[in-house]
């Protein structure tokens, strides 16, 4: 009993961390461009089959695919951003909405013709195998997986914090009228922002698919949990991110091992409705 | 050729459903002036700050910048042009710190490389060094007016507008603060259009000055030219001020 959940303590917490990853790109989106996007998960959906396709081509490893991948959906960011999301910038809200509802069905549409319906998988990942502590396993491909997500975690906080372009985009965020009129040319810095988070799905793509396999209604759980991880963290504070994404791993694995592995977006969703009942601003948010 | 102006508006019209802001306004700023905007609440003058600075967009008018028709054109690029402003209503990047807040503004000229040379003189000049590495949604007003006037010289402006920068400050400070503009106006060469309620800096710094009523120009002239226009009189100038001017 104790030992299963301390195992999914450990388990959870890698696979948090990774959904943390993912959520961040959800939240740079919603917190710069104030755009919800619905199509997210579907981000996360086509970056695992193009990760696929990519290991599949080339003979390679699921995790060395985002070197292929991140590029791919940093353009596919861009050209839905200035396609799409930028016409509807200054439209009422349920406009923004259509259209990343509809773009997510194109992309669910899109994966079942070119990948058909069954779950696509890659060939067994090197880094495959687990770290034995005591009675306790730790997968090599989550601990991967954790790790390379933190990285990436830290990059974007010193890109955020330290670089033109990341200041401008929080400048953007407090004022987007201001940072204008300051110089900022914000359809340059919407659409870095959209293609960054675009970006950021490929990199949890590529870990996701060293141990996953991939569907395409996939981007259903992957929407749900980066909503929740957002939903629980707030905006503008990337260690409650973290946190977060640890809290709502954790959650899923405690699900799978004492209820039912069917049940995993049950604990999710039912973290997602409390949080917005009791406590909206979430746990980490600023006003 | 004659001084052309450096800002030209012709004929610039504003609405907002039935409301006229601006009507049918024209005025010009020479390069090297301060130009007081003023008028009576509800005047229009933020509005047609917000017009010429890219804003809003005009129902009609013209606006033309050292030359260049900016009527349409976006905030970023008028500010790349040289134009700069601050707001009556203070808005911060709230959770940004002034350094980072100027920075924001500097890099509209400048990139890493010298990026901080600007921010350092920037940050001097405005006296802003104490709370150099503080968040702007913990600052008090008179120090949040200071970081936007930090934040617009750190683009490099040929031309500032000034909505209400003067409000709410003591003597002192006002003073200080007349100091610093004339000190720009003539160091830095930037040319000023300066929106104020506050009479003692209207009078005290501005060559020219231009009196907005309902959204129209009702008059424009100098300062003493303007104080003894039996219209603006009228339609302005409360009693207090009469009494200030005589
Ligand atoms: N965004 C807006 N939407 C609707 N009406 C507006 C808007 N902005 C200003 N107005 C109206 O336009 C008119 C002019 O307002 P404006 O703010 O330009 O006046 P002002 O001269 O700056 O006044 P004050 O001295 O109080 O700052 C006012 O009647 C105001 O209510
Ligand atoms: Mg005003």
């Amino acid at each position: 009993m104790i030992e299963t959940a301390t195992q999914s303590v450990i388990t959870g917490t890698m696979m948090g961390i990774i959904y943390a990853l993912i959520a961040l790109g959800l939240s740079i989106i919603f917190g710069v461009m104030n755009v919800v996007n619905f199509a997210h998960g579907d981000f996360v959906m086509l970056a695992m089959y193009l990760s696929f396709t990519v290991g599949t081509l080339f003979a390679w490893d699921a995790v060395i695919t985002p070197v292929i991948t991140v590029p791919l959906l940093f353009v596919f960011g861009l050209i839905t951003y200035y396609l799409l999301i930028d016409r509807t910038l200054r439209q009422m809200y349920v406009v923004q909405l259509a259209v990343t509802v509809g773009l997510q069905i194109l992309m669910r549409s899109a994966a079942l013709i070119i990948w058909q319906a069954q779950p696509r998988a890659l060939q067994y990942s090197f880094i495959q195998g687990n770290i034995e502590i005591g009675p306790y396993s730790i997968l090599t491909s989550r601990l991967v997986g954790a790790v390379v997500s933190l990285i990436f975690i830290g990059g974007i906080a010193y890109f955020l914090n330290k670089t033109w372009s990341g200041k401008a985009m929080r400048a953007a965020s407090d004022d987007l009228d201001v940072a204008s009129l300051m110089g900022v040319n914000y359809h340059r810095t919407y659409a870095l922002t959209f293609a960054i988070g675009a970006a950021l799905t490929a990199v949890a793509g590529g870990l996701l698919m060293s141990f996953q396999q991939t569907d395409p209604q996939g981007g259903v759980r992957f929407g749900l949990l980066s909503w929740c991880v957002l939903a629980l963290a707030g905006l503008g504070s990337l260690p409650g991110l973290i946190v977060s994404g640890i809290i709502v791993g954790i959650a899923e694995t405690f699900a799978i091992s004492f209820i039912d592995p069917r049940a995993r977006l049950l604990a999710v969703y039912a973290i997602f409705i409390l949080v917005l009942w009791l406590r909206p601003r979430g746990l980490f948010g600023r006003k | 050729m004659e001084n052309q102006p450096m800002l030209k508006v012709t004929n610039l019209t504003k609405k907002f459903g039935n409301l006229v802001a601006v009507n049918n306004a024209s005025m010009e700023v020479y390069p090297g002036e301060i130009v007081g905007l003023i008028g009576p609440n509800g005047a229009g003058k933020t509005t047609l700050f917000n017009a010429i600075t890219g804003l809003y967009k005009p129902e009609n008018g013209k606006v033309v910048f050292k030359g260049v028709n900016i009527t349409g054109f976006l905030p970023h690029k008028i500010c790349k042009l040289g134009m700069s402003r601050t707001f009556q209503v203070t808005r911060a990047f709230l959770h940004m710190t002034v350094e980072d807040t100027v920075r924001v503004g500097a890099y509209n000229r400048r990139n890493e490389k010298n990026v901080l040379a600007k921010v350092d003189e920037i940050i001097e000049l405005c006296e802003l060094g104490d709370i150099r590495t503080r968040v702007c949604g913990d600052l008090g007003l008179a120090q949040l007016r200071k970081v936007e006037l930090a934040r617009a010289l750190a683009t490099e402006p040929e031309m500032l507008l000034l909505d209400e920068a003067g409000a709410g400050l003591n003597a002192t400070e006002l003073s200080a603060f007349m100091t610093l503009l004339q000190s720009l106006n003539k160091d830095y060469h930037i040319t000023f259009c300066v929106v104020e309620h506050v009479m003692q800096m209207v009078m005290g710094i501005c060559q020219r000055i231009v009196v907005l009523d309902s959204g129209e120009l009702i008059a424009s002239g100098t300062p003493s030219e303007i104080s003894h226009n039996q219209r603006v009189i009228e339609a302005y100038l409360g009693k207090r001020a009469v009494n200030y001017v005589n």
